[in-house]
């Protein structure tokens, strides 16, 4: 078999391209290895050389000295409050709007608003980031968590997104169905396009979801009490209060990974939908 | 009666604007206005306590004089550069790799390379902290073994190599969503180019200089252009990297943290504001460019 794949020349081409990108794939996943394994080791084996290549037993130790410092869940919480209501909203006010756009072609303003809508994804978000913080300051937000669900509902990309995706996958005959059948209202857009566009609303969905788990700046600047601290600014503030600590820095950040890594393991298919669609509209 | 029709077309359609109408109404309240109040804020000199007062374009001119504004411009463009190069190269020559080359395993490659996307900038910025660290960190322990003595470089502190370990970290992170895309354009080509070009024994080189990237121009373009308006307001990054400090001596100080540092830390709202419409217009100038030169090239 070896020797028969070794004979042919572009053969043994593929195969070294192969080892080649697969040294390579190591390489690349070897931060996030040696994350887990120093999340389980003690500071002295940390320190050692050649460092630990396998996992040590030291997992518990770490993980009572930083309760200690702070309730290591209270993060995890904190973003999934923020991540799981803005999820929501955004996928069902972009749907809704993409529907609104797919379907009623003829509605006088509709071209403008959808060049509209495109144009809001050039929009640098730093643009409206002072006046942003200044408003909620003004409403009394500060400090909540409503900054960060409510404002971010309205998702240009979303909008686009679902629109194209409705316009592919829902046959115009469909809407003219559900009105022969007397739906009125948001019936046809509840109970027959909602049905058909599931797997475009997982995958923006999805998108939204680990996105939103790895916002930093806006938290940063809406979230002043450290108890309101979602995942990335918790663990920014560990590493600088803890920096020598080196195995309770790594298993704090582990624990921030695991949720979005699950999310992952469960829905890459969704994902990669979710982010190949950016390439299928341009 | 032209407004009488256009009620009765209103009236008509009010199912097409009761649909769009959550989304306009959250976007105009929350982004609209903060945009059309930044370009106030941007005209007057406020720290957010006292009254405003409107100072015209000094913000602007003075932004463009002070030197850690000019670094910070010249932090963001070497910082864009050099990550978008290596980050859409590496893609291209990954996916191209994957796509034709590679014997076996197309989707753990196209899983495995993903997974940096998927772990938050600040998370990256504090691991690669670790191991960058002075005092103990893998990079200074494996420097000592080659040197044969310990090795406590401040890398992080050091001017000459924090900005190359923020590129670093934009593509270890961005890497393989530029492939994901690659591999997307590269699967719309038709095979049978590929198989008549190999039939005449057209070199591997020529089949991709001549064949591939130019059908793959379209998403090599999309690419760049993504990775631009994310490179133009880098902040995660270098933010936590440097702990809020932007590096030894500005060495790495980004408009975005330039931005960040002059509304949240000295309060002068005036001078945020004008830097960020500083911002939008490098994104809209690079935007306008990006179309004139895809038209140029006929990609769209």
């Amino acid at each position: 078999m070896m020797l028969k794949l070794l004979a042919n020349r572009e053969r043994r081409f593929n195969l070294m391209v192969t080892a080649g990108l697969f040294l390579l794939s190591l390489v690349f996943i070897l931060p996030l290895y040696w994350t887990a394994v120093f999340a389980t080791r003690t500071l002295s084996e940390v320190f050692q050389f050649p460092p630990p290549l396998w996992f040590g037993n030291s997992l518990l130790d770490n993980y009572s000295r930083i309760e200690q410092v702070f309730p290591p869940f209270r993060p995890i919480i904190n973003s999934l409050l923020v991540a799981v209501p803005k999820t929501i909203g955004l996928v069902l006010v972009s749907a809704l709007a993409g529907y609104g756009f797919a379907r009623y072609v003829r509605a006088p303003g509709r071209g403008f608003l959808l060049a509209a809508t495109f144009a809001t994804l050039f929009f640098p978000p730093s643009l409206a980031l002072i006046p942003f913080f200044l408003q909620m300051g003004w409403i009394g937000w500060l400090n909540t968590f409503w900054p960060l669900i409510v404002p971010a509902v309205a998702s240009g990309f979303g909008v686009i997104w679902m629109y194209t995706y409705i316009g592919s996958a829902v046959p115009r005959e469909l809407y003219e169905a559900a009105e022969m059948d007397g739906a009125k209202g948001f019936a046809t857009f509840f109970l027959v396009v909602i049905p058909i566009i599931r797997p475009g609303l997982a995958a923006l969905a999805v998108w939204t979801l680990i996105g939103t788990w790895n916002e930093f700046q806006l938290p940063l600047v809406v979230l002043g009490d450290g108890t309101k601290f979602t995942v990335p600014l918790a663990l920014t503030t560990l590493s600088t209060t803890h920096y020598s600590d080196t195995p309770a820095v790594m298993l704090s950040t582990l624990m921030g990974l695991v949720p979005v890594f699950i999310l992952f393991a469960l829905l890459s298919r969704e994902f990669i939908a979710g982010l190949t669609s950016g390439a299928v509209k341009s | 009666m032209a407004s009488t029709s256009t009620w009765a077309g209103l009236r008509k359609n009010r199912a097409f604007y009761a649909s769009i109408a959550p989304f306009f109404l959250v976007f105009l309240a929350f982004s609209i206005f903060p945009v059309a109040f930044s370009f106030y804020l941007g005209l007057s000199d406020w720290d957010g306590f006292s009254d405003p007062s409107f100072v015209g374009l000094a913000n602007y001119t003075r932004a463009l004089g002070d030197p850690v504004f000019q670094k910070a411009i010249w932090n963001t463009i070497y910082l864009w550069f050099w990550s978008t190069l290596f980050t859409v190269g590496l893609a291209l020559a990954l996916a191209v790799l994957i796509n034709e080359y590679v014997l076996g395993g197309r989707t753990y490659f196209r899983l495995v390379f993903l997974l940096p996307l998927l772990v938050a900038p600040a998370i990256a910025a504090i691991i690669l902290r670790v191991f960058f660290t002075s005092n103990g960190g893998l990079v200074n322990m494996l420097v000592g073994a080659v040197q044969g003595q310990p090795s406590y470089f401040n890398w992080i502190a050091s001017e000459t190599w924090i900005k190359p370990l923020v590129v670093l970290l934009v593509v270890w992170r961005w890497t393989g969503w530029h492939m994901v895309i690659f591999l997307a354009g590269l699967q719309s080509i038709p095979r049978d180019i590929y198989e008549a070009a190999r039939m005449e024994g057209v070199s591997r080189w020529a089949i991709f200089s001549r064949i591939t990237l130019p059908l793959l121009m379209p998403s090599i373009a999309f690419s760049i252009v993504m990775a631009t308006l994310g490179g133009l307001q880098m902040f995660d990054e270098p933010y936590v990297l440097t702990q809020g400090q932007g590096g030894t001596n500005d060495s790495t100080t980004t408009l975005g943290m330039y931005l960040y540092a002059t509304a949240f830390m000295q309060f002068d709202f005036g001078l945020g504001a004008a830097v960020s419409w500083y911002l939008f217009a490098a994104v809209v100038g690079f935007t306008l460019l990006s179309r004139v030169v895809n038209r140029r090239l006929g990609i769209s």
